[in-house]
């Protein structure tokens, strides 16, 4: 499998502070790879070194086989980079603004303006595009923002935080572009500190913390790294007693325990353990009157590694 | 080629701002009337005459006529008829520049022994008051050599015993005096002793316009508003570093000295359309002829632009915010105007003056020009000024390119 981004051993310091640790991560050619993380992880600065932003302290990085140090130009050529901070020309309307960054690309004539036309279908702003961008809601300005980095057809897109501080609706509307560039072939690489988002798109995660790869793997990889299981928390009509017994002897429960009337029970697949819960409840006369299922989430992995939330 | 793309981005930006446009074009053109309109009030006064007030206290004697009419044939005053017993407060207000005081019975004693003493009341510091001092002077001395001419020959023929009579003698005396001063006001039209003109008020202004006061308001206000004409393009740069888009362009794999390039191109064009427009306006509407020596015009105003441009660059990777783009523009603007004669010629500066404003760019600018359009010199006389232009060009240009080196770091 080729690799379209490799990270070797990259380093920023920002006078003492060391941003960026020795982070060496691959993103496979086709693959999403989220790197999650809290505010001030180092995110943005590894995108900044990927994207020639930032000159690496130490290390390096291929992108397409093109070392960003030796190769900076051919590195370029090759990515779409959507910055975290909205980077458009305020007083230039969408269509202009995506005619202009085309142009900055090497695009030109009819096959600039088809490819806008384009672009702009993916992000759902063809009735929009003589707005100026300045008069556009936060959710459209993202969406512009993305759209101006894919005019190239990029075979690598870096997307830094592209959803941050907008409404429900756009931010679904990029989700699905994301996914929709992923399945034709576009290889992303993706920053967030929403879990819900690497959890949904990636095919990989890196957990990054104080400039850290903490932990990397599938979703799945990672919760199991730490071992969790799915958490079912019961309340019932009768003394909790009376079924904690039964309930521990169940097959698949590893522990349960009963604390101010609530039973927790830890369980390893919540669709085969429930209906036994059930029985065994019925079966010792009590009646369950609540229940609450608890996935094990990326939340719980970085609170494990950590032991701190990974939003303050 | 993506270096003009992005040098079209920066004018379309800047020419579809309305508030652009009022800087580059229609500032500059009112400006250049009113500056212009400024300079011909001084230059051409209405009545260049002073304006001398005429108290007389001895009604129409033959002496006091003859000053009168004398005084005005001389054609440097311009009577105007003042109570005698107000003649002070009328200098006082400024009504007359000057007021000549006949007192009652002059005439009378202009023969006696102990003639009667004219006063004239002016400021003696100011020029006006000595002019008008040194016209009166030379009146009166003229009329009393003719007195004493007349004098002198009663009193020969009296040695020679030729007159009968009192009678004889006073008409004798009478016929001396007319002669003399018909003798004098013959030699003053023929001789032309002095023949003062309005001329003398524009060499006093000291303005060398070569006649049209647009001569200078054009070239000056050019100067001036290129200047503040790079507020549109100097915040093109700070809000592409505030709106991220100059990171954004960085990620495109523009080179920073292609981005430099860019916005430098487009504030060249946007100079040299400006200062050419501005040209032809004065060339067309106000005759200021820069078509005496299109060529050098043309390179004045190519050298102008390139270091306009590079100041506006340098403003624009300097300033933190538009607040500041204003601010360093207008300072630009004041320092290199006031300094570098475009309000007013550096001639009648002192030397001093003189010389530190020709350490401004705006000095040479405005050389450049007025060898050309006041000077009458040739196509020569641009070359020092085109090369000092393009030596701050240069310097400007390379403090841009050194201050965004250290921000991109
Ligand atoms: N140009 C810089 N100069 C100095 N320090 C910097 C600079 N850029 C980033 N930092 C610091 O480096 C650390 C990592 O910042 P970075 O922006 O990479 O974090 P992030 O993971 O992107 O965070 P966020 O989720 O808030 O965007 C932070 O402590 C930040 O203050
Ligand atoms: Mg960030």
């Amino acid at each position: 499998m080729t690799l379209a981004i490799e990270m070797q051993n990259l380093h920023k310091r920002f006078g003492d502070l060391h941003a960026v640790q020795g982070v060496s991560l691959t993103v496979q050619a086709g693959e999403i790879l989220s790197l999650l993380g809290p505010n001030g992880a180092g995110k943005s600065t590894i995108i900044s070194m990927l994207s020639g932003l930032l000159q690496p302290t130490e290390g390096d990085a291929l992108v397409m086989g093109h070392s960003i140090r030796r190769e900076p130009e051919a590195a370029k050529a090759c990515l779409g980079v959507v910055p975290q901070d909205i980077a458009l020309y305020p007083d230039l309307s969408a269509r202009e603004n995506l005619l202009f960054w085309g142009k900055m690309y090497g695009l030109r004539g009819a096959a600039l303006k088809k490819r806008v036309d384009e672009v702009l279908e993916i992000i759902g702003l063809v009735d929009r595009q003589k707005g100026r961008v300045d008069k556009f809601s936060g959710g459209m300005k993202r969406r512009v923002n993305i759209a101006a980095a894919l005019l190239h057809k990029p075979q690598v897109v870096i997307m830094d935080e592209p959803t941050v501080g907008i409404d429900p609706q756009s931010r679904r509307h990029i989700l699905d572009n994301v996914k929709e560039l992923n399945r034709q072939g576009m290889t992303v690489l993706y920053t967030t500190h929403y879990m819900e988002e690497a959890a949904e798109l990636s095919d990989h995660i890196a957990i990054m913390d104080h400039g850290r790869v903490i932990a990397y793997g599938t979703h799945d990889e990672l919760i199991r790294l730490v071992g969790e299981q799915t958490r079912i928390d019961l309340t019932l009509n009768v003394d909790a007693g009376r079924v904690l017994t039964a309930w521990q002897q169940v097959e698949g429960v590893s522990r349960a325990s009963a604390q101010d009337g609530l039973v927790t029970v830890l369980v390893d697949d919540s669709n085969r353990v429930l209906p036994r819960l059930f029985e065994a409840a019925t079966a010792a006369g009590a009646r369950i009157t609540g229940v609450d299922i608890r996935e094990p989430n990326l939340e719980a992995v970085f609170l494990h590694l950590t032991g701190r939330a990974l939003r303050d | 080629m993506r270096i003009l793309d992005l040098a079209f981005k920066d004018l379309s930006q800047v020419l579809r701002d309305k508030m652009s446009l009022l800087f580059l074009i229609v500032m500059p053109v009112v400006f250049t009337f009113f500056m212009g309109l400024a300079f011909s009030g001084a230059t051409r006064p209405t009545d260049p005459r002073l304006a001398l007030g005429w108290a007389n206290a001895d009604g129409e004697s033959r002496f006091s006529q003859q000053l009168y009419a004398d005084l005005e044939a001389s054609g440097s005053v311009r009577w105007v008829e003042v109570d005698p017993a107000e003649a002070e407060a009328a200098v006082r207000q400024g009504q007359v520049a000057g007021a000549l005081v006949i007192p009652a019975g002059f005439g009378q004693a202009v023969f006696s022994p102990a003639p009667l003493q004219l006063t004239l009341i002016a400021d003696q510091a100011s020029t006006a008051g000595q002019s008008l001092y040194q016209i009166v002077q030379a009146a009166v001395a003229r009329m009393f050599s003719a007195v004493e001419i007349a004098r002198l020959d009663v009193t020969m023929l009296d040695a020679q015993n030729v007159l009968p009579d009192e009678a004889a003698r006073a008409e004798e005396r009478q016929a001396a005096l007319e002669a003399a001063l018909a003798e004098w006001t013959q030699t003053d039209r023929q001789r032309a002793w002095v023949r003062v003109e309005s001329a003398v008020a524009q060499t006093d202004n000291g303005v060398p316009l070569g006649g049209n006061p647009f001569n200078q308001s054009s070239p000056g206000m050019l100067v001036q508003f290129a200047i503040s004409g790079m507020i549109g393009a100097a915040g093109i740069v700070v809000q592409e570093r505030k709106t991220r888009t100059l990171q954004r362009l960085i990620t495109t794999a523009m080179k920073p000295w292609q981005i430099i390039a860019g916005h430098w191109l487009a504030m060249v064009t946007l100079v040299l359309g400006q200062t050419l427009l501005l040209v032809l306006f004065g060339q067309l509407v106000l005759d200021v002829n820069y078509f005496r020596e299109p060529l050098g015009v043309l390179l004045v105003a190519v050298a102008f632009s390139l270091w306009i441009a590079s100041m506006g660059l340098f403003i624009g990777v300097l300033a933190q915010g538009q607040e500041q783009v204003i601010l360093f523009c207008l300072i630009a603007m004041f320092l290199f105007t006031s300094l570098g004669g475009a309000w007013f010629p550096l001639e009648v500066t002192g030397q001093v003056f003189s010389l530190i404003g020709h350490l401004t760019p705006g000095a040479w600018a405005m050389d450049g020009f007025q060898n050309i359009l006041v000077r009458g010199l040739g196509l020569a006389s641009v070359w020092q000024p085109v090369g000092v232009l393009v030596a701050y060009a240069l310097l400007f240009f390379a403090l841009a390119v050194w201050r965004f080196r250290v921000r991109e770091a």
